[in-house]
């Protein structure tokens, strides 16, 4: 079973003449461990897409279903539950607080939710060792390089254990390797973590880590492309490729 | 010209046989995966620069074997590469297979140029894929040639997908004027009038 399904998801904003239809009948699947990438120009409809499908907004029509829990059926209250428990965002600014430490800042959304602190914080050291922080661990955002603000910030995400990553951008205020390293990091969550992954973004190079990229334009899916694992033992295939393009 | 100025390159560095040579080159183009270069190839552009003057050709005895051809560089060579090394290359964009199918399918009717660019996204997409996936496993410190041209051919890819988002945002624009028609002129004498 797919963990998202999202049917027929319009969203308009303003009324009567000045109505803007931001999303125009999307529908979208994505299932467990998958990372797809949703690329499109700007004001395509893809933050608002990415709203609709972490309950951060709801749509004017169609269903967001998510690990058998219908969004629409839920209350505010709920909604708000559903978000904590199955869902990690990463945003385009790190958004981390500056007086708290890596740990504290990863630590948050479950220290929110009533988890004990110790517990918190080992959860969240977990992460942030895994992540190559382990040596960062008492370290403060300003103390921290972009990237390792963001690879925080991916640990947050991930503390209470969601089943879905929702990312908006996440690599837009990095350099580029920096945003190589973010992308290459999503791609392991859903790889060896087993959870799906969805990032809005306008960089190939990141939307390249994809097992899909759903193209919005105009506020629908114009188009999907999957794209098939490397065979390792294709690398003839390849070189050809790079000498296609280079010369 | 690429392997005629990387064999006076390489010979600059030191005297060397023909099969020699074009196991160097390998080397240093990240292996034969990379850029296959026939002996033929070797032989026949060492045979050129000697009649140039910008090679030198000596026999070597060997113990028990048949002698063997050293090729090394003259002064003329040095000069040769010395200008190469100094000059720009030009790098060739014009001849794009894409770029024609597109401006067939506008001409033709044939095919909605809209999905000859989706088509070709997702092709290169895939591309980008399958080099980034290997770039990954690309060890940074002994394959140097191969990070090289895989940074070279993704930041490539970057610049086509680009070109792509611009053509698709244009397309509108274009269909809406009329297309450039060939100038077909009678052939032969014009007539008298």
């Amino acid at each position: 079973m797919s963990l998202i399904s999202a049917v027929n998801l319009t969203k308009v904003y303003g009324s009567g003449d000045t109505a803007v239809r931001a999303l125009d009948n999307v529908s979208l699947q994505v299932e467990p461990g998958e990372f797809v990438a949703v690329m499109g120009p700007s004001g395509c409809g893809k933050s608002t897409l990415l709203h609709l499908l972490g309950g951060l907004d709801r749509p004017t029509s169609g269903t967001v279903t998510i690990d058998g829990h219908s969004l629409s059926d839920l209350s505010d209250a709920r909604l708000t539950e559903l978000r904590r428990h199955k869902i990690g965002f990463i945003f385009q600014f790190f958004n981390l607080i500056p007086v708290l430490n890596a740990v504290e800042n990863a630590a948050l959304p479950v220290t929110l939710d009533g988890v004990r602190q110790a517990e918190a914080k080992e959860r969240a050291t977990k992460w942030l060792t895994r992540f190559g922080l382990g040596d960062r661990l008492d370290h403060r955002p300003d103390q921290l390089s972009g990237g390792q603000q963001q690879r925080v910030a991916v640990a947050r995400a991930l503390v209470a254990d969601p089943a879905l990553i929702l990312a908006d951008e996440p690599t837009g205020n990095l350099d580029t390797r920096s945003s190589e390293e973010i992308a290459a990091l999503l791609r392991q969550v859903a790889n060896e973590w087993g959870r799906s992954v969805v990032v809005v973004t306008h960089d190939p190079r990141i939307a390249a880590h994809a097992d899909r990229i759903v193209f919005l334009k105009d506020g629908a899916i114009v188009d999907q492309t999957i794209l098939e694992p490397r065979d390792s033992h294709n690398e003839a295939v390849v070189a050809e490729k790079m000498m296609a393009i280079g010369d | 010209m690429t392997v005629r100025n990387a064999i006076l390159g390489l010979l600059a560095q030191q005297p060397r046989h023909g099969y020699e040579l074009r196991a160097a080159f390998e080397a240093l183009v990240g292996g034969a995966d990379m850029w296959d270069v026939k002996p033929a190839q070797i032989y026949t552009t060492l045979a050129r620069l000697e009649e140039a003057g910008l090679v030198s050709r000596d026999s070597v005895e060997q113990d028990g074997g048949p002698e063997k051809l050293v090729y090394s560089l003259t002064p003329a060579g040095h000069d040769e590469l010395a200008g190469w090394f100094r000059a720009g290359v030009a790098t060739e964009h014009q001849r794009d297979e894409f770029f024609v199918k597109l401006m067939v399918s506008l001409y033709s009717g044939e095919a909605d140029p809209y999905q000859v660019i989706r088509a070709q996204r997702n092709r290169l997409y895939q591309d980008l894929h399958d080099l980034t996936a290997r770039r990954n496993g690309v060890d940074g410190r002994r394959e140097l040639a191969q990070i090289f041209l895989l940074d070279k051919s993704i930041m490539h890819l970057e610049a086509d997908l680009r070109w792509l988002d611009l053509l698709e945002a244009r397309l509108d624009d274009i269909r809406r004027q009329p297309l450039p028609q060939p100038q077909v002129r009678p052939r032969g004498r014009p007539r008298k009038s």
